[in-house]
C-alpha cells in the first residue's frame, strides 16, 4: 500500500433523521498509515459520521469506500471500533467477554486466546482476566473495551473519545498503543471534542461543525495556513517597538508575559532585530503557532 | 453465521450458568415432587382430634340416624378416599381441596343433647359456653319441622370451615332423606340400586373406522396450551431482558459495528430458547423417572394411565404448533423489548401478551363446539390463535391438510416478519438512545433505514 493510497473516502455523504440534517454533504479522505481526526464540539456530527463508516446507518446520500471497495458487512470485520457509548456485559468474565467480541470479528480459537493474552499483559490487566467485568473499575473497563477493539487486528481503528474518564497515566498507556498501532502501519482515526488531545495526535484532521465539514488537510498545512502568526515575549523595555502598528497588530498582556500578533506580512526576525536594537532586554521570543482550539474558534465564528 | 453461532453460544452459556437457573432446574421437580406426593401422604395421615358435635334433636326420632350416618359416612369415606381422589384428579381445584379435606379431616364424635324440662335458650347458651371452653366444636339444633321443611340450624366456634360444615351439612341431607323414605315406607336400598347413575364411552368417528377416543386428544391441547402458557410467562421476561441488556449495558453498538441486527435478535431469541428446551428437557426427564416410579403406585390405586390413541400425525402437528405458539409470543416480546430502554419498563408494556394468550385460550371453547365453521376456520388462521385454536380443530374434526399447512405457514412467516421488525426498531431505537419510542415513530423507524 502506497503512502498515499486513501484507507477511507467519503464522497458527498449526507445523513437525515427526519428534519434533522446529522451529517450534510461532506467529503473526506482518509490516508492509510496516518492518524486521523475527526473534531468539533458536541452535537456537531462526528459520530453519525463514523456509524456510517462502520455501516451501522447507511448515507442517505453520497458514496462511502472502504480499502477502495463499496462499505459492506463483510469489510466491518476489517475495522475496529471503540465507541463513545460503550459497554461490557456485567456479569460475564472478561476472557469470555474478549472471545465473544473476537467471535464477531471472525477471530476465534487459538489467534483469539494469544491475542486476548497479549493485549491483556500489554494493558497490564492479565491478572483480571477470569474476574467478571462488574469487578473492574470504569477505567480498566475501558481498557478491555479498547482491547475489543483491536483483538482482531483491524486494518482500520476507529477511536471515539477514547481517553475520556481515563486517569493520566492510562492515557499515556493507550496514546503509546495507539502510536504503537500507527507504526505498525494501522490506520487510526480518532474522533474527539478536546482540541489539545488532537493536536498531540493527529496527522491530519477533519473539522466538523453543525453537521458541516469546515476545514481539513494536515494538521501542519493547517496550522501553516492559518495566517495568524504571534510570539510569546518576556521583555524588559522596548515598549516603544510594540507600539508599532506596521510590525505588531495587537498585544496581549499575561501576567508575566505578553503576546505579540504580528501585523501582516510583518516578520518575527526583524521583530526580533528591532527589540534587540531599541536595547530591550530579551528573556523569552518564541513564535506561537495557532493552536487547534484557536483555528476552531476562528473557522466556528466566520462560518456562523 | 458464525456470527450468529455467537449471539447463540453467549446467550444459551452465560444463562445456563447462573445460579438462578441451575436453582430454578433443581426446584421445579422438587416442587412437582411436593405437590404430587405430600397430598398422597397426608391422605394416610391420622386426622387430627376428631370434631366433637353436639345435636340437639327436637323430632325426637332423628338423632340416631344422624348419628349414625355421620359416624358411618366417615368410614365409608376413609376407603374411598383414593379412589375420590383419582376420580377428582381433573375436576376444579374447588372440589378436590374438598376431596383432599375429606380424607384429612373424616373423624367425628357426635352426642345427643337433651332438651329434659330446660328451654332451647337455656341448652344453647350451656353449648355456647362449653364451645368457647373448646369442650365442644359445635351443634347442631334439628327442630321439630326438619322433616317437612328441612331447615337446620347450627353454631360453630370456627365457621370458616367449610369442609367439615359442608360434610356435616351432606350427612344430615342423607339422614332426613332416609328418614323421609322410612316414614313413607320406601326401601332405601332399592332407591340407591335403581338412581345407579348412567356411564356414558365416546367414541370419534374417523374414515379409518371408529377408534376409542376418550377424548384425550382434547386434554392434550388443553396442556400445550398451558405448557405454551407457562413457558411464555418465564420465558417472556428473559427474552425482554436479553434484548434490553446491550441497550442497558452500552454494547448494542459495538455489536452493530459487527453485524447485522437481524441475526443478532434471531441469536437472542434461539439462545434464550435453547435455555428453556434445556429446563424443561430435565424437568421432563426427572418427571419420566417419577412417573416409572409414580406409576406403579398410581395403577395400584386403580389409575388408568395411558397416552391417548391418536394418529402419529397428530404428534407431529402438537409439536410444531406448539413451537410455533412458543415463538410467536416469545418474538413479541423481543419486539417489545426493543423499544423500551430498561427491563422494568418493559415488564409493564408486556402485560397485553398475557391478555392475547388468554384469548386463544378461550377461542378454544366455540372453536370446539362447531370446529368447521367460519369462525374457527378464521381463528386457526390468526397466528397469535393457531396454537391452540387449529390443534383443537385436528383433534375434533381434522380440518384438510391445506389448511393446516398454511395456518403453519402463516404463523412462521410472522414470526420471521416480528423478529425483523425487532431489529429493525432495535438498531434505529439504538441510535436515538434515552427515551421509549412511541408508536408513530416506530412506525417512521421501520420505513426509514
Amino acid at each position: 500500500m502506497n503512502a498515499n493510497a486513501s484507507t477511507l473516502t467519503l464522497n458527498g455523504v449526507t445523513k437525515r433523521y427526519d428534519d434533522f440534517i446529522a451529517v450534510n454533504d461532506l467529503s473526506l479522505a482518509v490516508r492509510a498509515g496516518r492518524i486521523f481526526g475527526i473534531i468539533g464540539p458536541n452535537g456537531a456530527g462526528k459520530t453519525t459520521t463514523i456509524r456510517m463508516i462502520v455501516n451501522i446507518t447507511a448515507p442517505d446520500e453520497g458514496r462511502i469506500e472502504l480499502f477502495g471497495q463499496q462499505m459492506s458487512a463483510e469489510l466491518q470485520n476489517r475495522i475496529g471500533y471503540l465507541p463513545e457509548e460503550r459497554g461490557l456485559y456485567k456479569k460475564m468474565k472478561i476472557v469470555d467477554q474478549l472471545r465473544f467480541f473476537g467471535e464477531l470479528k471472525n477471530i476465534t480459537g487459538r489467534a483469539a486466546d494469544e491475542a486476548i493474552d497479549r493485549w491483556l499483559e500489554r494493558v497490564k490487566l492479565a491478572e483480571w482476566k477470569n474476574k467478571k467485568a462488574d469487578e473492574l473499575s470504569k477505567g480498566m473497563q475501558q481498557k478491555i473495551q479498547f482491547i475489543a477493539a483491536v483483538l482482531h487486528d483491524p486494518a482500520l481503528l476507529i477511536l471515539d473519545e477514547p481517553f475520556s474518564g481515563l486517569d493520566p497515566v492510562n492515557v499515556e498507556l493507550l496514546k503509546e498503543v495507539v502510536l504503537e498501532l500507527k507504526a505498525e502501519g494501522k490506520t487510526i482515526i480518532f474522533s474527539t471534542h478536546q482540541m489539545e488531545t488532537a493536536e498531540k495526535m493527529c496527522d491530519d484532521i477533519c473539522m466538523i461543525n453543525r453537521s458541516r465539514k469546515v476545514l481539513d488537510g494536515s494538521l501542519r498545512e493547517v496550522k501553516r495556513s492559518f495566517g495568524r502568526n504571534s510570539v510569546a515575549l518576556r521583555l524588559e523595555g522596548g515598549d516603544s517597538v510594540l507600539d508599532d502598528k506596521t510590525l505588531v497588530a495587537q498585544v496581549e498582556r499575561h501576567s508575566d508575559e505578553l503576546e505579540a500578533l504580528l501585523a501582516t506580512d510583518a516578520d518575527a526576525q526583524v521583530l526580533l532585530k528591532r527589540l534587540i536594537d531599541a536595547g530591550a532586554r530579551v528573556l523569552k521570543f518564541e513564535l506561537v503557532e495557532p493552536s487547534l482550539n484557536d483555528i476552531f474558534i476562528t473557522k466556528v465564528g466566520e462560518s456562523e | 453465521m458464525r456470527k450468529f453461532l455467537a449471539v447463540v453460544k453467549r446467550e444459551y452459556l452465560q444463562r445456563v450458568r447462573t445460579k438462578m437457573f441451575i436453582i430454578m432446574t433443581i426446584l421445579g421437580p422438587v416442587i412437582m415432587v411436593i405437590l404430587t406426593v405430600v397430598p398422597a401422604m397426608l391422605f394416610s395421615m391420622k386426622a387430627g382430634d376428631a370434631t366433637r358435635i353436639a345435636v340437639i334433636d327436637q323430632t325426637g326420632k332423628l338423632y340416631e340416624r344422624v348419628r349414625e350416618t355421620i359416624l358411618r359416612g366417615d368410614e365409608k369415606n376413609k376407603e374411598g378416599a383414593g379412589k375420590n381422589y383419582e376420580q377428582n384428579f381433573n375436576a376444579n381445584t374447588q372440589q378436590r381441596i374438598k376431596t383432599v379435606g375429606a380424607a384429612m379431616k373424616a373423624s367425628y364424635d357426635v352426642r345427643e343433647v337433651k332438651l329434659e324440662s330446660r328451654s332451647l335458650d337455656e341448652v344453647k347458651k350451656e353449648l355456647n359456653a362449653q364451645v368457647l371452653q373448646d369442650k365442644l366444636d359445635g351443634y347442631i339444633i334439628l327442630p321439630p319441622d326438619v322433616l317437612e321443611n328441612g331447615k337446620v340450624e347450627s353454631h360453630w366456634r370456627n365457621v370458616s370451615d367449610v369442609v367439615t360444615r359442608g360434610q356435616i351439612e351432606d350427612r344430615l341431607s342423607r339422614a332426613v332423606v332416609t328418614q323421609r323414605m322410612a316414614d313413607a315406607n320406601i326401601d332405601t336400598a332399592r332407591v340407591d340400586e335403581m338412581s345407579r347413575p348412567v356411564e356414558m364411552s365416546a367414541v370419534k368417528v374417523t374414515e379409518t373406522g371408529s377408534e376409542k377416543d376418550s377424548g384425550g386428544g382434547f386434554f392434550l391441547v388443553l396442556a400445550i396450551g398451558i405448557l405454551i402458557l407457562i413457558m411464555i410467562t418465564t420465558y417472556g421476561q428473559i427474552i425482554l431482558a436479553a434484548v434490553v441488556e446491550e441497550k442497558e449495558t452500552r454494547i448494542a453498538e459495538v455489536l452493530f459495528s459487527s453485524m447485522r441486527a437481524f441475526p443478532l435478535m434471531l441469536g437472542k431469541l434461539i439462545g434464550v430458547s435453547l435455555l428453556a428446551l434445556t429446563q424443561y428437557a430435565i424437568w421432563a426427564i426427572a418427571f419420566a423417572v417419577f412417573a416409572l416410579y409414580g406409576t406403579g403406585a398410581l395403577s395400584a390405586g386403580g389409575a388408568e394411565i395411558s397416552l391417548p390413541n391418536l394418529p402419529i400425525s397428530f404428534y407431529v402437528y402438537f409439536f410444531l404448533f406448539f413451537i410455533l405458539g412458543y415463538f410467536i409470543y416469545a418474538t413479541l416480546y423481543a419486539l417489545i423489548g426493543s423499544m423500551v430502554t430498561t427491563t422494568q419498563e418493559g415488564g409493564q408494556v408486556a402485560l397485553p401478551i398475557i391478555f392475547l394468550i388468554m384469548a386463544g385460550y378461550y377461542l378454544m371453547f366455540p372453536v370446539l363446539r362447531s370446529p368447521n365453521s367460519p369462525l374457527a376456520f378464521w381463528v386457526s388462521m390468526i397466528p397469535f390463535f393457531s396454537p391452540i385454536t387449529m390443534l383443537v380443530r385436528i383433534v375434533s374434526q381434522t380440518p384438510p391438510f391445506w389448511q393446516i399447512a398454511l395456518s403453519l405457514l402463516i404463523g412462521f412467516a410472522t414470526v420471521v416478519l416480528l423478529i425483523w421488525l425487532a431489529a429493525r426498531i432495535y438498531r434505529i431505537g439504538m441510535l436515538m438512545y434515552g427515551k421509549r419510542a412511541t408508536i408513530p415513530e416506530v412506525v417512521r423507524w421501520v420505513r426509514q433505514s
